[in-house]
C-alpha cells in the first residue's frame, strides 16, 4: 500500500503550492509566457501560410503567367539575377498576335496598367493602379459584378476605346460614398470615364492590393491613360487543369522563337505558390526559433524560481525524512507538486495562446495549430517537472541531519 | 519499569557498539565521537551533558538515525540497524523514535495541528482517527487553543511543545531531545522538563536529552558527560 496516500499526497502538494503564493506564481508564469508566445508565432506563421494559400486559389484554376524577365530560378525559388540580366520589362502586341495564332484551344488575356488620379465629383483618390484587359479577364479573375452591380466591360468596348470602368468595392464607396457609383462619371488623366460596374466585396487583405481597392478598364483605355499599348502580362487560361503543363511548355516554344529564356517567365499559380510557401516556411522556422527562446527563457525562469527555493525546500524534505518520510513519499510529492504547477501554468497559457491568436487573427492572419499546443505544454510542463524533481531527488538523498542543516 | 538501577540485559532498548564519527571538512578529518559504547534501559530517563562541540548532538543524531556512524554498530531492540534500507530506517524513525530538536524544525506557514499529524503522514494510522489524535495530542502539551495557529503565530516554549507533541502522535518507545529547553526562558524550560518527567514516569517512555545546563541534568535518573567525543563518566 501507499504510504502516504494519493489522496494524502495531492492534499499535501496543494497546500504546499497555496502556502508558497509568490513561488507559485513565478514558477507559472514562466511557463505561461512560454506556452503563449510558442502557441501565437506558430498561429502567426500557420495562419499566413493558409492566407496566402487561399488568396492563389482565388487567382482562379488553369491560370498561366506570361511575365517579362526571369523570376524563378533553377530551385523554383525567386530568381536573384533578374536584375542583372538584359531586362524586358513589358511584351507588345505583336507577341499577343503571335501567341494568339499559335496557341489553339486557349484564352490569352493582355493585362497592362496605368497608374493615376481618380476623381469623383464626391472625391480623390490619388495615385492608383488601373489594371486594363479584355472581356474573358473579369471571368477568368472571378471579379465580374454580381447582378444588380452593372456589368463587366465586353471585348466590344474595348475595341471602340469605350471610356469605362470598373471599380473595386471599396474605391467605388470612397468616390461615391452617398450612392452607387454605377452609371456615375469618374475623371482620370483629364479623361471622363463612366462607371460600368462595382466588384463584390472580397474582403480583408493585409496590406498589399486588393480586388476591394481595385480599377478595372478594358485594354484599350488603360493602353491611351498610359500613353504605350505595353504588356505587362498574358494571363493564359488552360482549357483545364491536365493541360497545364503542356500549354506552359507551347507558351515557352512559342516565347523562345522571340526572345531570350530568361528575358520572360511562364509560371502557373501553384508554381508561384511553392515558390512563396518556400519563403513562408523560412520565416515559420525563424518565428519558431523566436518561440523556442522564450521556451528557454521561460525554462530558466522556472529553473531559478525551483533553485531559489531549494534550501527550504531542503529542510522541509529533512524534516519530513526525520519523522519518518521514505525517500519516494518525497519523490512522488515533489513530482505531484511539479507536475500541478506545470498543468496550470500550462493550460492558462494554451487559454492565452488560443485567445491571443483568435485576438490577432482580427487583423491579421492567424490560426492554431494542435502541434503547437503539444509542443509549447510538453516542453514547458518537462522543464517545470524536471526542475521541480531533481533537487527533490537530490535533496531525499541525503540523511536527514544533512538535509536540515542544509543552507 | 521506570527504575533504572536494574540492569540486566533483558531490557536494554538502545545499545551503541563502539561508534565513531569523523567528519572531513577539506583536508582535514575530525572525530566528533571517538569509539563511544553505550546501553539504555527500557524506561531510562538519560541525560547527556558536555562541553560545546563535545559531540552530543552528534551522538544523538545517529541514536534517532537521523545520521549514519563512520563505523561502529547501533542496536534497537535487540536489532542491528546499519543494515536496514532506508524505507525500514524512515518507519523506525516515525514509529519507534521521536526526535525534538533545539531549532523546533516545525513547517512553517502550517498551523499546529497539522504540523503534530505530520508523522501520521507516513504512519499506518487511520484517516479517520487522525485529527482526534492530534486534538489530544495538542490537548496533552496545552496548546488545544492554539491548534491553528501557524509556528510564527507562536512564542518559542510554545513552539516546542508543538515539536514535543508531533515528536508523541506516534507513541514512540524513546524519545530523543536535543537541548529542547536551549531555545526557551527557564520558566518555559521547567515546564518542558515536566513533562518530560510526566511521559517517563506516567507512560513510562524511555527519554534521552541533551542538555548542557547541569541542574537540570541532575533531574534524569542518569547522566552521561561526553568530552571531545568520549564518555567522560556516567552517574
Ligand atoms: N557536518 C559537520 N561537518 C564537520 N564537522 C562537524 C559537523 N557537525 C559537527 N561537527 C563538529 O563535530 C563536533 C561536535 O559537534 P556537535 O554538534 O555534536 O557538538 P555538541 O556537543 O552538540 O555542541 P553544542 O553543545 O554546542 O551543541 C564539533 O566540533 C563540530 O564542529
Ligand atoms: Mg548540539
Amino acid at each position: 500500500m501507499l504510504k502516504p496516500s494519493f489522496s494524502d499526497l495531492l492534499r499535501s502538494s496543494f497546500r504546499s503550492i497555496l502556502k508558497n503564493k509568490s513561488r507559485t506564481i513565478l514558477t507559472s508564469l514562466g511557463i505561461i509566457i512560454g506556452v503563449t508566445s510558442v502557441i501565437l508565432l506558430t498561429s502567426i506563421g500557420n495562419g499566413l501560410k493558409n492566407y496566402v494559400t487561399q488568396q492563389f486559389d482565388a487567382l482562379g484554376a488553369n491560370s498561366i503567367f506570361i511575365s517579362p524577365g526571369k523570376i524563378f530560378n533553377d530551385n523554383g525559388g525567386f530568381s536573384q539575377s533578374s536584375m542583372t540580366t538584359a531586362m524586358t520589362t513589358s511584351f507588345t502586341q505583336k507577341d499577343f498576335n503571335l501567341l494568339n495564332r499559335k496557341l489553339k484551344n486557349t484564352i490569352i488575356m493582355p493585362v497592362n496598367a496605368a497608374y493615376a488620379d481618380i476623381k469623383s465629383s464626391y472625391a480623390i483618390k490619388k495615385t492608383t493602379e488601373i489594371d486594363g484587359s479584355t472581356e474573358e479577364y473579369g471571368k477568368s479573375n472571378n471579379v465580374v459584378p454580381s447582378d444588380g452591380n452593372g456589368h463587366w466591360f465586353t471585348n466590344e468596348e474595348n475595341d471602340k476605346k469605350t471610356p469605362v470602368v470598373v471599380l473595386g468595392y471599396k474605391i467605388a464607396q470612397t468616390l461615391f460614398p452617398k450612392s452607387t457609383a454605377i452609371g456615375k462619371k469618374v475623371i482620370i488623366k483629364g479623361k471622363t470615364l463612366k462607371v460600368i460596374g462595382v466588384v463584390d466585396q472580397k474582403g480583408a487583405s493585409m496590406g498589399g492590393p486588393s480586388v476591394d481597392d481595385a480599377v478595372y478598364a478594358p485594354f484599350s483605355v488603360v493602353s491611351d491613360l498610359a500613353g504605350n499599348d505595353n504588356i505587362n502580362t498574358f494571363v493564359v487560361k488552360a482549357p483545364n487543369k491536365d493541360l497545364i503543363a503542356s500549354t506552359k511548355k507551347e507558351i515557352t516554344k512559342v516565347m523562345l522563337e522571340k526572345y531570350d529564356s530568361d528575358a520572360f517567365s511562364v509560371f502557373d499559380s501553384s508554381q508561384l505558390l511553392s515558390s512563396i510557401n518556400s519563403i513562408i516556411s523560412v520565416l515559420t522556422i525563424a518565428l519558431t526559433g523566436i518561440a523556442a527562446i522564450s521556451l528557454v527563457v521561460g525554462g530558466v525562469g522556472i529553473m531559478n524560481i525551483m533553485l531559489v527555493s531549494v534550501t527550504e525546500r531542503t529542510r522541509e524534505i529533512g524534516l519530513r525524512k526525520a519523522i519518518g518520510a521514505y525517500p519516494r513519499a518525497i519523490l512522488i510529492q515533489f513530482l505531484i507538486e511539479a507536475v500541478i504547477l506545470s498543468c496550470f501554468g500550462g493550460l492558462v497559457g494554451v487559454i492565452l495562446g488560443s485567445l491571443g491568436t483568435v485576438a490577432i487573427n482580427s487583423f491579421f492572419p492567424a490560426k492554431i495549430t494542435i502541434s503547437s499546443i503539444l509542443l509549447a505544454f510538453g516542453v514547458s510542463s518537462a522543464v517545470g517537472i524536471i526542475f521541480g524533481v531533481a533537487p527533490a531527488r537530490k535533496a531525499s538523498k541525503l540523511s536527514p541531519i544533512e538535509a536540515l542543516r542544509y543552507e | 519499569m521506570t527504575k533504572s538501577s536494574s540492569k540486566n540485559n533483558s531490557n536494554v532498548i538502545l545499545e551503541l557498539k563502539n561508534i565513531t564519527k569523523t567528519y572531513a571538512t577539506g583536508t582535514n578529518c575530525f572525530t566528533a565521537l571517538d569509539n563511544v559504547s553505550l546501553k539504555i534501559h527500557q524506561g531510562e530517563f538519560v541525560s547527556i551533558t558536555g562541553p560545546s562541540g563535545s559531540g552530543k548532538s552528534t551522538l544523538m543524531h545517529i541514536v534517532g538515525l537521523l545520521d549514519n556512524p563512520t563505523s561502529g554498530e547501533v542496536l534497537l531492540n535487540g536489532k542491528n540497524i546499519s543494515r536496514l534500507k532506508e524505507h525500514q530506517l524512515a518507519q523506525i524513525r516515525n514509529v519507534t523514535l521521536g526526535f525534538v530538536f533545539q531549532q523546533f524544525n516545525l513547517l512553517a506557514k502550517t498551523s499546529s495541528l497539522e504540523n503534530v499529524l505530520l508523522p501520521l503522514l507516513y504512519s499506518d494510522v487511520p484517516k479517520n482517527v487522525r485529527h482526534q489524535m492530534g486534538i489530544e495530542m495538542l490537548i496533552k502539551v496545552g496548546l488545544e487553543n492554539k491548534a491553528s495557529n501557524t509556528p510564527a503565530q507562536l512564542s518559542g516554549g510554545q513552539q516546542q511543545r508543538v515539536a514535543i507533541a508531533r515528536a508523541l502522535i506516534n507513541n514512540p518507545q524513546i524519545i530523543l531531545a536535543d537541548e529542547p529547553t536551549g531555545n526557551l526562558d527557564s520558566k518555559s524550560g521547567a515546564e518542558v522538563m515536566k513533562f518530560f518527567h510526566q511521559l517517563n514516569e506516567k507512560e513510562g517512555r524511555t527519554i534521552i536529552f541533551v542538555t548542557h545546563d547541569m541542574d537540570l541534568a541532575k533531574q534524569a535518573n542518569r547522566t552521561i558527560i561526553i568530552k571531545d567525543g568520549k564518555i567522560l563518566e556516567e552517574k
